[in-house]
């Protein structure tokens, strides 16, 4: 049972087609992409606060078209690759949310969230290109928007399973479906041709002891995503507290006094972000 | 009806074989293109024809399937089954009832065909497009799909005629032997179709001039803009190239910055990671005349851009 349940939901995932975003950023972007003047700097830094932009952004330039499939994992390499016309196709080819809306608006906070912490975190640590690990931490719970878009009877069975049983969202998806969002995303990874740190990222922020080639990256959105829950900075689904993996912050080698620089430059750029609405 | 080589959509005279028992045909043909445009000869047999096209092959092929002696699919398929005369295009003329059945067109390998009755002017203009497909396709880059040298060449020409100013860029990446050594040639492909698309894209960032962007071959690419657009570009190239080439590194080369690959001699070397090198010829107030001075300005240029192992431009300060 358990395994027809997973490769049909496994089928229904990787069918998306046409993944919906909140209007505000997307009006913004198409503000920018009919704009000649507009900066690809400035397209970028719009779509880079975007998780779906974003992911389909990825998805284009690491297409076999392309031909250098899984190498790019900035959002700003991305749209220099693909260029003004193809940008301008996919932003004007998507469509916003028509339900959901609400919900979606504190899933889309807490990624934005979880990006901003990982680029702090990641220059933290002295680790290079630190907008890549935003790139992580921004598409870190893509996996639920997918489920929301693509099964949504499920993802009510899952939303009323941590109402009424009181677990967080990925203990409600394990026991509603047997697995979580952390596998949902790494098919989805898989599928997409992302970059492998990205996808490893993706699909090991909730256990990166485990992850084999990318662990850097795994720990830093782990411990990004346990942050801005801690910040109650946007709403990944629950209001649990997640647990942290001491294992994350070795890797990192972070000490409190790491720790506790990191959250002071969180609640400073949060005060920024938040001037962004959904 | 028919124009002057200089208003038609040819850089030079087209010549094409009809193969054909029908006077009708070749006289209508014949009438729509002046001979400086496109010249006809004619064969009735088909048979006759063969040698002539293997030797002195034309820019097109038009075969009647009312031919007697042999089929005209077999014709186009002797044609198209030998590598160096494949680029050129066949057009197959049938009756209706040649069409009632569908055809294969994995076998048959032509480019187009007409239909009689004839359409005067629907034949001027299928042809024409055959003409200008074909020389696309011949041309384009098999890599980057970019058109390559003989767009490149008539393009500069057509530049230097109008008497337009122009800059033009040529890029070669330094170490890219190196890079292909280490990590073979399907990676190198990939640097390539990644500096196409950054050359592309940064090109066609300024919205409503003049420029184009062609790929020699290999690690060589060129641009045109106008001569005040030329060092932006370049900047804006080397600033995008020198951030996204170390992603298709190894992560441990890229740590490191370099390569340890195999040198020209056979010898274990370390080289840096791949730069871009950019030469620049202007050519402003009419002073270059013919293409290959453009090329051989360029050339020098290009040594005092390779001395650099880093990125960078140089651009041709010479004043009229």
């Amino acid at each position: 049972m358990d395994d027809d349940l997973k490769t049909s939901v496994k089928g229904r995932i990787l069918q998306v087609a046409d993944l919906p975003t909140l209007p505000d950023v997307l009006e913004e972007v198409t503000r920018l992409v009919e704009d000649p003047d507009a900066s690809t700097e400035a397209i970028a830094k719009v779509i880079s606060r975007d998780q779906v932009l974003s992911a389909k952004v990825l998805k284009m330039v690491n297409s076999p078209i392309y031909g250098f499939p899984g190498r790019i994992s900035s959002i700003q390499h991305a749209l220099v690759l693909l260029g003004f016309n193809v940008i301008r196709g996919i932003i004007i080819s998507t469509s916003v949310f028509d339900m959901m809306v609400l919900n979606m608006k504190g899933l889309w906070e807490h990624s934005l969230g979880c990006a901003t912490a990982c680029n702090i975190i990641a220059r933290r640590a002295g680790f290079e290109d630190p907008e890549e690990y935003a790139v992580a931490g921004l598409l870190h719970d893509l996996g639920k928007v997918v489920t929301a878009v693509q099964l949504p009877d499920l993802h009510a069975t899952i939303v009323a399973t941590v109402r009424d049983k009181d677990l967080s969202y990925f203990q409600a998806e394990k026991e509603v479906m047997g697995f979580g969002h952390d596998r949902i995303n790494a098919w989805l990874a898989r599928h997409w041709g992302l970059p492998p740190n990205i996808r490893e990222a993706m699909a090991r922020h909730h256990a990166p002891h485990l992850a084999e080639f990318y662990k850097p990256m795994a720990c830093v959105v782990h411990l990004g995503d346990f942050l801005v829950r801690l910040f109650e900075f946007g709403n990944s689904g629950d209001d649990q507290t997640a647990y942290l993996r001491p294992e994350a912050l070795l890797e990192l080698k972070f000490k409190m006094s790491d720790l506790d620089r990191v959250m002071d430059e969180m609640a400073e750029q949060f005060i920024e972000v938040s001037d962004v609405t959904f | 009806m028919s124009q002057t080589l200089e208003k038609s959509l040819f850089q030079r005279g087209q010549t094409a074989f009809l193969l054909s028992p029908d006077a009708s045909l070749a006289a209508m043909l014949r009438a729509l293109w002046s001979p400086d445009v496109l010249s006809f000869t004619v064969f009735e047999k088909g048979g006759k024809a063969i040698e002539h096209l293997f030797n002195d092959p034309p820019d097109l092929l038009i075969v009647d399937n009312r031919l007697a002696d042999i089929p005209a699919v077999e014709v186009a398929n002797l044609v198209k089954s030998e590598n160096v005369y494949r680029q050129l295009p066949v057009v197959m003329c049938v009756d209706p009832v040649d069409v009632e059945t569908p055809w294969n067109w994995n076998v048959i390998e032509v480019d187009d065909f007409l239909v009689r009755p004839f359409n005067p002017s629907e034949v001027r203009d299928r042809i024409n497009l055959t003409l200008c497909r074909a020389m696309r396709a011949l041309d384009a880059n098999p890599l980057s799909k970019l058109p390559g040298n003989t767009s490149i060449i008539q393009r500069i020409q057509q530049l230097i005629d109008a008497g337009e100013d122009f800059a033009l860029a040529y890029c070669d990446l330094d170490y890219f032997k190196s890079y292909n050594d280490k990590y073979g040639f399907s990676r190198g492909d990939e640097v390539l179709m990644m500096t196409a698309r950054l050359i592309v894209n940064t090109i066609r960032s300024y919205h409503g001039i003049m420029s184009f962007v062609g790929h020699v071959g290999g690690d060589d690419f060129v641009f045109i803009l106008p001569p005040d657009k030329a060092e932006d570009a370049c900047q804006r190239i080397i600033a995008a190239f020198d951030d996204i080439v170390p992603h298709f590194y190894d992560p441990d080369d890229r740590k490191r910055g370099n390569i340890t690959s195999v040198d020209r001699e056979g010898k274990t070397r370390i080289f840096p990671l791949m730069a871009v090198s950019i030469a620049v010829v202007v050519n402003t107030g009419g002073r270059i005349t013919h293409y290959g001075e453009v090329s051989s300005i360029a050339m020098e240029l290009k040594k005092k851009a390779k001395e650099n192992p880093r990125s960078c431009y140089v651009i041709d300060q010479r004043q009229v």
